[in-house]
């Protein structure tokens, strides 16, 4: 496999340092960037491991101006950018009633807003290159909708459908865009739920497990592999069997 | 600076390899729409494709949509709008 340039955002997060650490493992010519905003320990570690492979680069997702400079930055020392991961992303949950306006700003800004932005910023490129893979990570809530989700499932809802208006936009000249939507999996969030809710979201999954962010991880390298070239516009569900 | 017919061939060659279409390059007139009626039959995605490869190529920025439209009419337009960036000049003037 060729050398490839790879941008991976939210790596400090559980799923986002998976993801990196599968492109890593997938190939010793990867090269990584790694998106990071406030906490970057994690991402750090990885890139301590992987000395020359695997870059940090400071950047607030829901700000056009960071990723302009971002991209700039990564085509300027490594020449091109294969793969963009839009992993990065927050949520607020509650119910709409009492949900503050700003817990709905500041959720659609980081998932939807940001896969906008970061998609904006890479196109140029990619289509200089005539070749490009993007990879949005949306979420199950975008298909079940959930009660007390109604701005994370309507912005990772969005993610679909820009995901798939996209791929259209793209497909002929050699770019591809698709989402994966990873149901209950075991990273930070499952973590901050309480013994209850652990309890019955498992409840709800066929396969009696909560995933690994590796199985995600996995899902998110074929889709950005060459054998995976005439996908695109696709939606993978990654959970076990809820949907 | 190249000349006018040295740039024009660049254009149309640059339109047909990255747009991929199946026709050559003499086969493309200068003042021939490269939208609508009686045009190349590009589309939106041809456009961004070009907006794109004229910068990779020519280093010419099209910031709008609004100088989008007056420079892709056709490759006429297009080379003058690459010779005024590189010489200030437009194709009209002598």
């Amino acid at each position: 496999m060729s050398p490839r340039v790879i941008l991976v955002t939210g790596a400090n997060g559980g799923l986002g340092r998976a993801i990196a650490a599968a492109f890593l493992a997938e190939s010793p010519q990867n090269l990584l960037w790694l998106g990071v905003r406030a906490n970057r320990d994690k991402a750090e570690s990885l890139s301590r491991e992987n000395p020359g492979r695997c870059r940090l680069v400071e950047l607030d997702v829901t700000r056009p101006d960071e990723w302009q400079k971002v991209v700039a930055r990564i085509v300027s020392e490594d020449k091109r950018l294969d793969v963009l991961v839009n992993n990065a992303g927050k949520h607020h949950d509650g119910l709409l009633a009492n949900l503050p306006f700003t817990a709905w700003q500041e959720v659609i800004a980081s998932n939807l807003d940001a896969t906008f932005h970061g998609c904006q910023a890479v196109l140029p490129t990619m289509i200089s290159q005539r070749n490009g893979r993007i990879i949005n990570i949306a979420s199950l809530s975008a298909l079940l909708a959930p009660a007390g989700q109604t701005n994370y499932a309507a912005a990772k809802a969005g993610v679909v459908a820009l995901t798939q208006s996209l791929a259209k936009e793209v497909a002929r000249i050699g770019i591809t865009v698709n989402a994966v939507c990873p149901g209950y999996v075991d990273t930070e969030s499952l973590a901050a739920m309480d013994g209850e809710a652990r309890k019955s979201a498992l409840g709800r999954v066929p396969m009696r497990r909560f995933g690994k962010p590796e199985e995600v991880a996995a899902a998110v390298r074929f889709l950005a592999c060459p054998d995976a070239g005439y996908i695109t516009g696709s939606i993978l569900k990654v959970d076990g069997g809820i949907l | 600076m190249e000349d006018i017919n040295a740039i024009q061939t660049r254009v149309k060659s640059m339109i047909v390899e990255n747009l991929m279409l199946q026709i050559g390059v003499s086969e493309i007139k200068d003042d021939q729409p490269l939208f609508g009626p009686g045009s190349l039959g590009l589309d939106s995605v041809d456009a961004l494709q070009l907006v794109v490869a004229l910068d990779k190529n020519f280093g010419l920025k099209i910031p709008d949509p609004a100088a989008a439209k007056e420079i892709l009419q056709n490759v006429g337009t297009i080379v003058a709008a690459v010779r005024q960036k590189f010489t200030g000049t437009s194709l009209a003037e002598p």
